[in-house]
Order: C-alpha cells, then structure tokens, then sequence
C-alpha cells in the first residue's frame, strides 16, 4: 500500500493542484505538503522488501531510499521558493506529477523496460514546464525557450528509444550462445548513448546549457537535481542486474571513462569561454557529469562511490544555485537593460550562495563536493598520472570560470546602491526633491533557502562520514565493482 | 513469386514510412502516419508473436494488437486536430503593447514568407537520398546483426531509421513529431516480437507514451505556430 501511495499520491496531487493552479499560494502549500507526506511515506517503506503489483516488482533500496528523501526535500525546497520567485502557471502540478514518476522510477528500478519508459514520460512532464509562462503573463514565450523544449523532447524520446532497445537486447542476449562477436559491445553501445543523452555527456551535452539558460530556475532545478540522478541510478542498478554487460566489455568501459574525462575537460572549458551566468553554471554541471561519468566507468568501489556520492552533493548544489540565480535575477530597482557587476553587494545573501554552490560544484573545500572529488581522483590516479592530470586539469579550469563569473557579475565595484543626495539648491525645499529610490531587500524565504543549503552543503563537505557509509556500503554489495 | 507471396503488412509499412520521410504536406504524412500503424498491427497480428484473445467480427486478434490499433488512432487524431487548429492563441488582453506588436509582426513575416517561397524540387533531394540510405541500411543491418529474423529486423530497423532520418530533414515541428512516432514504433515492434516474455503493463506504458508524446508535440506546436504564425524549424532558430 505505502509503494502505491509513494506513486499515486503525488500524481493525484498534480492533476488537482491544476484545477486550482491560479491560486498560487494555495497551490504552493498543498505541493509542500505533498512532500513532507512522501518523505513519511519513504521512511515507512521497509528496506529490500520486494512487493508485487500488475506483475511488477516494487523494492527500495537503501541507495534509492538516500536519493528519494533528497528528491523529495529538493521538490519541497523548489516549491518553498517558487513562493517569492518567477516561475510558470503550471510548475508546481508539473513538478508534482514528475516528482510520482520519479518515486516510480526508483521503486521500480528491477522493471528495466518500465522504467526508460517512465524517464521518457518524465522528461514529456518536463518539456511542459520549460515552455510554461507565469499567470497573466503579459510576454509571449522567447523562441529560444521553444527551441530548448522541442530539442530536449527530442533528445530525451531518443535516449528512451536508445535504452529500450539495449534492454531488449539484454533480455534475449544470453553469453556463451550463438555467434563468435559478443553483443554485449552493442549493448554498452546503446546504454552509453542513451544514458550520456539523459546525463548530457559531451558530445550529447547541449540541452543542459540550453535548459540552464532558458528555462525557469526551479524547472532546470527539478531536471538537473532529480531527473539527472536518477538516470544515474538506474544506470548502476542496470549495470547490477545485467553484469555481462560491463565484465565483457574491457574496451567499451575504458571508452566509456575516457568520455567521462573528455565530458570534464569541454564543460569546463567552455564553461570558461561562457558569458551569461546562466550558461556557466549549465556547463560546469556538464563539467560534473563528465566527473561522475568517470567514476561510474572505472567499476571499483572508489570510483563508484565517489560518482554515487558527487550525485549526491550535485542535488545540493544544483538547487542552491538556481535558487542563488533566481534571487539574483530578481528586478532590483535599477534599470533592466544593464548587465549588473555588483550583484553580490545588492543582493549579498544570493551571490554568496552562488558563489558556494559553484564551489561546491567544483569540489573546492570545505564545501560538500570535496570529499566526493577526493575519491574520484583517487580513481583516477589508480588507473595512471594520465586521468588525474585531466580531471585536475578540468577542476581547475571550471575553477576558473567560477573566479571570472564572480569577477564580471558579482564583486564589482558597487554601483547607485545608495546614491548620493544631490546638493541642495536656493529656494528648493523638501517636497522639490526627487523621491529617494526605494531598493527592496532580498526577498526571506529564498534567502534562508540559500543559507540553509549553504548550511548543508558545508556541513556535508566538513563531516561527509555517516553518507560515505551509506554508500559506501551499498557500494560494496553491487556485482559488477571489481577491487581497485 | 505470386502476388500471394508478398507480404503486404511489410510493404505497407515500408511505403508508409518512406512518404512520411519524404513528402512535405501534414495531409499525406498523416495519412501515410496512420497508415504505417495499421500495417504494424496487422504484421504483428499475422506474425503470431502474441496468441490472439479477442474475436472481433469474426477476426481473432490479440489485445495488444488492438491497443496498438488505438494508440495509432489517437496519435494520429491528436496531431491531425493540431494540423487542423494549430494555434494557441494569446489570451490578447493579457499581453503589452511589445507583445502585441511583435505577434503582429510575426504574422506579417510569416505571411510574406509563405508567398515568397513555393514548393521547389530541390527540397526533396536530402530527404530522397535520406530515403535511400535508409533503406539500403534497413536490407544490410538485418544481415550484419541479425536479432530476430529478417522480416522482423527489417521492419524494426526501417522505422527506427526513416524516423531517425525524418527527425534530421524536418523542417516544422509536426514533421519532428512524425520520427518521434516512428522511432517509438519502432521499440515498439522490437519489444513485441522479440522479447522473451511480452509484459502487458511495458506495452501498455509504451501507448500511453506514445499518446503524450503525440500531445506534447501538438502542445510545442500549438504554441509555436501562436507565436511565429508558422511551424517551419528556421523561423524558430532565426537570431
């Protein structure tokens, strides 16, 4: 029963927060209670105790159980802010509706076929939510915010089709019959496509700069924070029930980390050539991926915690920023047409966070991505100086443009934050003068949504231990992981 | 060989997704649409993958069969309505003057555009040759990697790829919407006839998929055409 609330609940909440989306308030309270309800829900769900339902298998794990509490705290934390910032009519039934897919996705990660079908809904959810305007918008959508959503359709119903037809081929392939040539090559082939699609690996990687830069903040949240991991997830829980797949395959798995470091190196790169603040941010999370994409292909206990436990920090994170960005996008009093230098000094809580997210990002200490990045050069450096001199070299690039993205937007010098009176003039008196420009403070709930994040993020970063155990002890139980 | 010999359901489907690829007008692709998951159920009816459980005016078929049958019915509908209607309009009152003024020269763009450029041969070439590989790829693939057997292969491989190769000539975004639908068929028929134990619940997501990936590109299109006052893919990526 707990297994098909977790699902049903949510999506019953969506559909009738819809019928009501125009009162947003009202809307915003029912989601986060919605979340507050599930994370109940999951921490009364009994660990590894399988259920079957419509000939399905239902089980959770204790990985999928970490990653659904922060999935579920990330949509409450992403509706919380939605109360002070910008996003669309229909956000919030969205979110709810693809935060139930996702809930399934992680129930059901045993139902391969049922699941890339699930990414692919979620991801048609998703599409809705990029294109959608706030109530009683008085714009019309930008092109390019179509072009993001019609390209991430696209890209995503691919990557569906892709790893449905290497599950497929998993279900008929069985090792040792037929022909001389193994398919288990095609098979990592398909997988590699289909998931590199879904986590935007390089050379798939230009939706999430595109959805970084054009969608609402919340919405690029909820993709880059839960749709992102939990294709990750359902990546090594594939991996664990089709081994075959990755013991076969020494070639396919060497290219698969060299990806993961080439997806590093461009991120940070172009993250570095990248003007707009958004897109910088866009990048370094492909800078990210490429960095757990690499952990995830070396297979030893290491690297894949370190990869499961970068995910994880990349959902703080993410969700920090794009608040932080949200928060520094606000109108604030000034003329629009100007690209700000200062933002740090006119909205100090927010640029902080920005800035600290980005750190933690990166992996820079004493933030919460340190521990997970130690790990990964750890791997690294077991398989040669070579993938170690990379992934530093790409930290220290997407380093890079974290100073310059502080440099050009948020530590200049500050400007008309408090303008000088001018001087008075003969004859002139008080109700003469011009009306003293009132700047508004950041808004609260955001403000302590990003301190809170930061709170967390340096907490994780400073005291990483009861989390490395988890996963690492889950770690430990997966099938294919060989010793370092 | 004798006219009994062809397998018609295949050169259904083979048409089918060659006229999609090919021709430009929403009329004939969604014919042609329509046509192509007629002709998949019947092969997959006439191939027996799944035992036949319904009987329905004398003709025993299967239920996923005739799911398949409805989840074409309905994707065809919902983007032919969509061709049909195309807008989303702006609620007019809701919008500024910079909207306003912009909607109306979107209009003017668009209006000047259709009288400007008629149909030219030279817009079949790519999707001709596109045509082309795709087939030579469809009767090779079958043979360098054989999965199920050749009629099976073929036809999964020949949607699969004319709505791979539809996806990269597209011009609107109700064409993009037809590769969509093919690539999916194309899981589609793989699933069915060549996994080991068929499940109803993938088959049935995988209809339901397809029908909110059908709504999806009507909702883009909708909204585009409300926007640019056209669905052609330059417009949309014009600076």
């Amino acid at each position: 029963m707990p297994y098909l609330l977790l699902i049903t609940f949510p999506i019953v909440m969506g559909a009738s927060t819809f019928l009501l989306r125009k009162q947003t308030r009202l809307v915003i309270v029912a989601a986060i209670i919605t979340m507050l309800t599930q994370i109940g829900l999951v921490a009364l769900i009994p660990l590894d105790a399988p259920a079957r339902l419509l000939g399905l298998t239902l089980t959770l794990d204790p990985l999928s159980r970490l990653f659904l509490f922060a999935f579920l705290a990330v949509g409450a934390v992403a509706f919380l802010a939605s109360w002070s910032l910008v996003h669309g009519e229909n956000f919030v039934p969205i979110g709810l509706i693809m935060l139930g897919l996702v809930c399934a996705i992680l129930l059901l990660l045993q139902e391969p076929f049922v699941v890339s079908l699930l990414l692919v809904s979620a991801s048609l959810m998703a599409v809705l939510a990029i294109v959608d305007m706030p109530t009683g918008s008085s714009e019309l959508v930008e092109r390019a915010v179509i072009a993001t959503a019609l390209k991430y359709l696209v890209l995503m119903l691919i990557a569906g089709v892709v790893m449905y037809m290497g599950f497929v081929l998993v279900n008929i392939y069985r090792p040792g019959e037929g022909s001389d040539t193994s398919p288990a090559q095609l098979i990592l082939g398909l997988l590699v496509v289909g998931f590199g699609l879904r986590l935007a690996a390089v050379p798939f990687h230009s939706w999430l700069p595109d959805l970084a830069e054009d969608a609402a903040p919340m919405v690029s949240a909820l993709i880059a924070a839960v749709m992102n991991p939990t294709s990750l997830l359902f990546l090594i829980n594939s991996l664990q029930f089709y081994p075959v797949v990755v013991l076969e395959n020494e070639r396919g798995l060497a290219t698969l980390a060299n990806l993961g470091l080439v997806t590093a190196l461009v991120g940070a790169a172009l993250a570095l050539a990248q003007t707009s603040m958004r897109r910088v941010i866009g990048y370094l999370l492909v800078y990210n991926v490429g960095a757990v994409v690499f952990g995830l292909a070396t297979v030893t206990p290491v690297g894949l915690t370190g990869a499961v436990f970068e995910s994880f920090n990349q959902v703080v994170a993410v969700l920090l920023l794009f608040v932080c960005i949200g928060l520094l996008e606000r109108p604030d009093g000034r003329p629009a047409n100007v690209v700000r230098r200062d933002l740090l000094w006119r909205w100090p809580v927010a640029g902080a966070g920005l800035i600290g997210g980005g750190m933690a990002l990166i992996g820079l200490p004493p933030f919460s991505g340190f521990a997970s990045k130690l790990l990964l050069y750890e791997a690294a450096a077991a398989r040669g100086i070579g993938p170690l001199a990379v992934l530093l070299v790409a930290t220290a690039l997407a380093a890079l443009a974290l100073v310059r993205l502080a440099r050009e937007r948020l530590l200049g010098v500050p400007e008309g934050l408090t303008p000088p009176p001018p001087p008075r003039l003969v004859g002139e008196i008080e109700l003469d003068r011009p009306v003293e420009r009132w700047l508004e403070p950041e808004p609260r709930t955001p403000a302590i949504i990003a301190v809170a994040l930061l709170g967390l993020s340096l907490a994780t970063g400073l005291y990483p231990q009861p989390l490395l155990e988890t996963i690492t002890d889950v770690i430990r139980g997966l099938t294919f992981v060989r010793p370092l | 060989m004798s006219l009994s010999d062809i397998n018609w359901a295949v050169v259904g489907i083979g048409l089918a997704g060659g006229l999609i690829l090919l021709l430009r007008d929403w009329r004939l692709t969604f014919a042609a649409l329509f046509a192509s998951y007629i002709c998949v159920a019947l092969f997959i009816q006439q191939q027996q993958f799944l035992p036949s459980d319904l009987r329905l005016g004398g003709i025993e078929v299967s239920t996923p069969v005739m799911v398949k049958l409805i989840t074409g019915v309905a994707a065809t509908v919902i983007l032919t309505i969509t061709a049909l209607t195309f807008s989303r309009e702006y609620n007019l009152e809701d919008l500024n003057e910079f909207s306003l003024a912009e909607l109306r020269r979107a209009a003017r763009r668009a209006q000047r555009q259709r009288a400007a450029e008629p149909r030219r041969l030279s817009d079949y070439v790519v999707p001709f040759w596109a045509l082309i590989l795709a087939l030579i790829a469809s009767l090779a693939l079958p043979r360098l990697y054989p999965i199920g057997g050749p009629l099976v292969d073929f036809v999964w491989y020949w949607l699969g790829l004319t709505g791979l190769f539809t996806l990269v000539t597209a011009s609107d975004t109700l064409k993009i919407g037809l590769g969509l639908l093919l690539c999916a068929g194309s899981v589609d028929v793989l699933y069915t006839a060549i996994a080991q134990t068929v499940q109803v619940f993938p088959l049935a997501l995988l209809s339901l998929m397809t029908i909110v990936l059908a709504l999806a590109v009507a909702y883009l299109s909708g909204l585009l055409y409300g926007r640019l006052k056209t669905l052609e893919l330059n417009e949309l990526y014009k600076q």
